[in-house]
C-alpha cells in the first residue's frame, strides 16, 4: 500500500518522518496534510476489518497521543498531540462502523455522497405508503381515532417490512466487502463495479431510513 | 552502617495539581497522595465547603461556605447558593430558578446572569471563583505550597457554555485550570482505579442540581465513555422546592398570608426541609418543625418518595437512552455506581437497581467520589500515572445552522474527544468580504430549539465572484468539551480571521477586567494585612518607649528628650486610630528614632551594670 500522505521534515529534529513520532528525536509530528483513516490506524484500504485488532491500536494510540501526557510539552508538540488525537477519534468512529467505513472508502475512491434514491422494485409501495402516511394525517386532523387507527396498523405492517429490507439491504453490502478485498489483492481492477452495487445499495439503504422515520415520526 | 537513600531521585518538584469539584450544594478539593486520591479536610475534618458566597452592606466583609450559611437567613439577599445552576445561562434561561432564590439579578443579563449585590453585580464565574479561591487557599495551607494548577469537574452534560464559564471561575480565581473533567467519569476513575477491573459500567449521578448517567466500558487500564446523557437541571433542589412549597402552602393556609415573599422565612422553611429529607434517607418518619412560625407536622418516607416520584422519573428516560446509545442492553452492565448526595435516597437506589438489574456501589462517599477522581485525573495530568486513560465524550452535538434554521450536524453526541469536523464555505454574493457561521449544540433539528453556542465571522475574504472563495473551517472539540474554531483560505493556504460572538458566556475583554477587579480586591487585603503588621509594630514600639521612660536610666537624658518621646508616642497613639498604614508606620519610625538614645543609654547602663556584677563575682571568685 502506498504510504505517501503523511511525509515531511520533522521540525525538531529535520529528519524525514512519516509516522505520528519522528523516528530519530522521538517527538511527537505535526499534522500536514489530510490525513487517511486507513493509513492513520495502520490498515490497509480494505473493508473487513478484525474489530478486536483495530480497537486495540485504537488504545494503544490513544495512550501515545493523547493530550494528557502532552501537559508538560511545547506548544507545538501540544497542538500536534490535539490534532492527532482528534484524527485517531475521528478515524476509529468512521472505520469501526461497518456502514460509516464504506462510506468513507467509497469517498476515497472518488464517489460523491449517496443520494437517497428508491429501490426500483420499492416504487409502487412507497406510493402506496405515501398515501397512508397521507390519511393518517388527515385522520389524527380530523379527530378521527378509529380512521386513525386503522390507518397505524396498516403502516405498522409496512414498517416491519421495511426494516426487514434494511437489514437484508446491509447483509447485501456487508457481502460485497470480501469481494472488494479480495478485488484489491488480485489487482484486476475488478473492485470498481462492486463499488458502484454498494454505492447503490447505500443510496437505496438511506431512502428507507428516512422512510422509516417518516413513518415513525407520524406514530 | 546508614543505607543510601534512593528516595530522592524521580520527577523535580513541581507545582501540585489538585482535583476539584464545584457542586451545586458543597465544593471540596483533593489531591494525589502516595497511596491514592486523599480529601482535604478543615481543621473540624469537614471535606465539604457549603458553595454558598455572602457580601455584607459595605461590600467589605466576604463570607465562604459554612460562615456564609448563616447569612441565608439572616440577610437572605446577599447570600449567593446554587450558583452552577446560573453557570454559562442567560436571562431568559433562569427565569422559573429565579422565583425560588431570593437574589436579584441585575438588568444586562441576557447573555451572562449579574447578581445584585447592593450596588455591586456578580457573575456566576465570579461568584464560583470565590469558592474555588477558598478551596486553592485550603489546599495550599495544607499541601505546604501555593496551588495554581488544578482539574476541575463539571456535570457530563453540561454544554460548551456552560464549561467556559467554569474554566473562566477557575481563570478569575487564580488558577490555571488543565482539564475540565466529568464529574460521572471522575466517578468511575476513583472506583475503576484497580487496574485489573474490566468490563460495562453505568454512572448515575444524582446531585444538588444536575443529574447525569455515563455508561463506560473498562479494558487494560482504558475508561472509554461509551454513552454519556442527563439533565443539568435535575437534582436535589427540586426536591427541596417541592418540599418548601408543601410547607409553604399548609403554613399559607393556617395563617391566611402570603410568607413565600418574606425571604428570612423561606430560607428557614428551606433549611428545615433540607435537614428533614436527609433524614428521611435513614428514618421511616421525621418532624417538620419551623420554630418562628409555630409550625409542626410529621412526615414520613412514603409521602416524600411521593412528592419526588415524577423528579426520579425523569432520570430513567436518559439511562435508557444511554444505554441505547452506547449499543448496550441493561443486563449487560457489569456494575453500577452511584455518586452526588442525593443517590442516598432509599427511592433512588431503588429504581437504579430497577433498570440495571443490579445492587449499585456505595462503598466511596457519593460526596467525595467526583474530588477523589479529579485527583486521579490531576495526577495523570502532571505526569505521575500513564496507567489509566480516560477517553470521554461529548454531550450534545454539535452543529451549524443552514438555509431555513435547519441544523447541520457535524460532531455528533457521544463522539469521543477530541473531536472534530471540517466544513467547507463560500460566499453567495460577489465580492462579499465575510461569512457568518452560527454554530449550535443539541439534539433538535431546527436551530431555534438548539442551544446557540456561539456566531463565528470569517473576515477579510478577498473580493471574488461568489461562490469562488473556498474557506475550510475547522471544529474542534478539545478534551475539556470546549470548542475552537480556525479557519483557512484552502486557495492560498492562509489562516482566515474568525471573529467569535459567544451567546452566552463573558467575553476575555470582560474576565481581563474582572482579573483586574479582583486584583483591586487582594489590593484591599493587602492594604488590610499591612495595617495589622504596622499596628502590631506600633505596639511594640510603643511598650517599648513607655518601658524605658519608666526606667531609671530615663533620669539620664534631660526634660526635654523625654518630652519629645513622649510627643512622639502620643503622636502614634493617634494614627492608631486611624485606618493609614502609613501613617504609623512613620510615626512609629519617628518614636523609634527619638527614644534611640534612651535605649542606648538603658542598654550601656545594663551592660556596665552586668559587667560590675561580673567582676564582683570574679572578685568573690577570686
Amino acid at each position: 500500500m502506498e504510504q505517501t500522505l503523511e511525509r515531511g521534515r520533522c521540525p525538531n529534529c529535520g529528519a524525514v518522518a512519516s509516522s505520528h513520532f519522528c523516528s530519530d528525536c522521538k517527538r511527537i509530528q505535526p499534522v500536514r496534510s489530510n490525513v487517511d483513516y486507513f493509513e492513520f490506524l495502520e490498515l490497509p484500504r480494505l473493508l473487513a476489518i478484525d474489530e478486536a485488532a483495530l480497537e486495540k491500536t485504537f488504545y494503544s494510540l490513544s495512550r501515545a497521543l493523547h493530550p494528557d501526557y502532552f501537559m508538560g510539552a511545547s506548544d507545538e508538540e501540544r497542538q500536534a498531540s490535539l490534532a492527532r488525537s482528534s484524527i485517531l477519534n475521528d478515524a476509529y468512529r468512521t472505520l469501526r462502523d461497518p456502514i460509516r467505513r464504506v462510506q468513507y472508502l467509497l469517498k476515497l475512491e472518488g464517489y460523491k455522497e449517496a443520494e437517497k434514491r428508491a429501490p426500483a422494485d420499492l416504487l409502487e409501495e412507497v406510493f402506496e405508503l405515501n398515501m397512508q402516511i397521507e390519511e393518517l394525517k388527515n385522520a389524527k386532523k380530523a379527530g378521527d381515532e378509529q380512521e386513525a387507527q386503522e390507518a397505524r396498523e396498516s403502516l405498522e405492517e409496512a414498517l416491519t417490512g421495511l426494516k426487514q429490507r434494511l437489514a437484508g439491504i446491509d447483509d447485501t453490502i456487508f457481502s460485497l466487502f470480501s469481494q472488494w478485498d479480495a478485488a484489491i489483492a488480485a489487482e484486476n481492477g475488478s473492485g470498481k463495479t462492486v463499488l458502484d452495487d454498494i454505492s447503490e445499495l447505500l443510496s437505496n439503504r438511506s431512502y428507507i431510513r428516512s422512510l422509516i422515520r417518516e413513518i415513525e415520526e407520524e406514530f | 552502617m546508614p543505607v543510601i537513600e534512593l528516595s530522592m531521585t524521580g520527577r523535580p518538584k513541581s507545582g501540585r495539581v489538585v482535583g476539584i469539584d464545584l457542586g451545586t450544594t458543597n465544593s471540596l478539593v483533593a489531591f494525589s497522595a502516595a497511596d491514592g486520591p486523599r480529601v482535604i479536610r478543615d481543621d473540624r475534618g469537614e471535606a465539604l465547603v457549603p458553595s454558598i458566597v455572602y457580601y455584607d452592606e459595605e461590600m467589605k466583609r466576604l463570607l465562604i461556605g459554612e460562615e456564609a450559611r448563616d447569612r441565608l437567613i439572616t440577610e437572605p439577599r446577599r447570600a449567593i447558593y446554587s450558583v452552577k445552576r446560573f453557570m454559562g445561562k442567560g436571562a431568559d434561561d433562569v427565569q422559573e430558578d429565579l422565583k425560588l432564590v431570593p437574589f436579584r439579578i441585575a438588568a444586562d443579563s441576557q447573555r451572562v446572569i449579574r447578581f445584585q449585590m447592593g450596588n455591586r453585580v456578580f457573575t456566576p464565574p465570579e461568584i464560583s471563583a470565590f469558592i474555588l479561591r477558598q478551596l486553592k487557599e485550603r489546599a495550599s495551607s495544607y499541601l505546604g505550597e501555593e496551588v495554581v494548577q488544578a482539574v476541575i469537574t463539571t456535570p457530563a452534560y453540561f454544554n460548551d457554555a456552560q464549561r467556559q464559564a467554569t474554566k473562566d471561575a477557575g481563570h478569575l480565581a487564580g488558577l490555571d485550570v488543565l482539564r475540565i473533567v466529568n464529574e460521572p467519569t471522575a466517578a468511575s476513575l476513583a472506583y475503576g482505579l484497580d487496574k485489573k477491573k474490566e468490563g460495562f459500567i453505568a454512572v448515575y449521578d444524582l446531585g444538588g442540581g444536575t443529574f447525569d448517567i455515563s455508561i463506560l466500558k473498562l479494558k487494560d487500564g482504558i475508561f472509554e465513555v461509551l454513552a454519556t446523557g442527563g439533565d443539568t437541571h435535575l437534582g436535589g433542589d427540586d426536591i427541596d422546592n417541592r418540599l418548601i412549597s408543601l410547607v409553604v402552602d399548609e403554613i399559607d393556609r393556617r395563617t391566611g398570608r402570603r410568607i413565600e415573599s418574606d425571604v428570612a422565612v423561606f430560607q428557614s422553611v428551606r433549611r428545615e426541609v433540607i435537614r428533614v429529607k436527609h433524614e428521611l434517607s435513614s428514618s421511616e418518619n421525621a418532624r417538620i418543625a419551623v420554630e418562628p412560625l409555630q409550625y409542626e407536622r410529621e412526615i414520613s418516607r412514603t409521602e416524600l418518595e411521593a412528592l419526588m416520584e415524577e423528579l426520579i422519573e425523569r432520570t430513567i428516560t436518559p439511562c435508557k437512552q444511554a444505554l441505547k446509545d452506547a449499543g448496550l442492553s441493561a443486563d449487560q452492565i457489569d456494575e453500577v455506581v452511584l455518586v452526588g448526595g442525593s443517590t442516598r435516597i432509599p427511592l433512588v437506589r431503588r429504581r437504579v437497581e430497577e433498570i440495571f438489574k443490579r445492587i449499585p456501589h456505595t462503598e466511596l462517599n457519593p460526596d467525595e467520589v467526583v474530588a477523589l477522581g479529579a485527583a486521579v485525573q490531576a495526577d495523570i495530568l502532571s505526569g505521575g500515572s500513564r496507567d489509566l486513560l480516560l477517553l470521554d465524550v461529548t454531550p450534545l452535538s454539535l452543529g451549524i445552522e443552514t438555509m431555513g434554521g435547519v441544523v447541520a450536524k457535524i460532531i455528533n453526541r457521544n463522539s469521543t474527544i477530541p473531536a472534530s469536523a471540517s466544513e467547507m464555505f463560500t460566499t453567495w454574493v460577489d465580492n462579499q468580504t465575510g461569512i457568518d457561521i452560527h454554530v449550535l449544540q443539541g439534539e433538535r433539528e431546527m436551530a431555534a430549539d438548539c442551544r446557540s453556542l456561539a456566531k463565528f465571522t470569517l473576515k477579510g475574504i478577498s473580493a471574488q465572484p461568489a461562490g469562488l472563495p473556498r474557506i475550510e473551517v475547522k471544529f474542534l472539540i478539545d478534551a475539556n468539551g470546549i470548542l475552537t474554531v480556525g479557519a483557512r483560505d484552502v486557495r492560498t493556504g492562509q489562516e482566515q480571521s474568525v471573529e467569535v460572538k459567544p451567546s452566552y458566556g463573558l467575553s476575555d475583554e470582560q474576565i481581563e477586567k474582572m482579573l483586574l477587579d479582583s486584583l483591586e480586591f487582594a489590593e484591599e487585603d493587602i492594604k488590610k494585612r499591612q495595617l495589622i503588621e504596622a499596628r502590631n509594630e506600633a505596639s511594640t514600639v510603643l511598650a517599648a518607649s513607655e518601658k524605658a521612660l519608666a526606667q531609671r536610666a530615663a533620669e539620664l537624658i534631660g526634660d526635654e528628650e523625654q518630652q519629645s518621646i513622649r510627643d512622639a508616642a502620643e503622636a502614634l497613639k493617634q494614627a492608631l486610630s486611624a485606618e493609614d498604614h502609613r501613617l504609623i508606620r512613620e510615626r512609629t519610625a519617628h518614636l523609634d528614632s527619638v527614644s534611640r538614645h534612651l535605649a542606648e543609654l538603658i542598654m550601656d547602663n545594663a551592660v556596665l551594670s552586668a559587667l560590675k556584677d561580673r567582676k564582683a563575682e570574679e572578685v568573690i571568685g577570686d
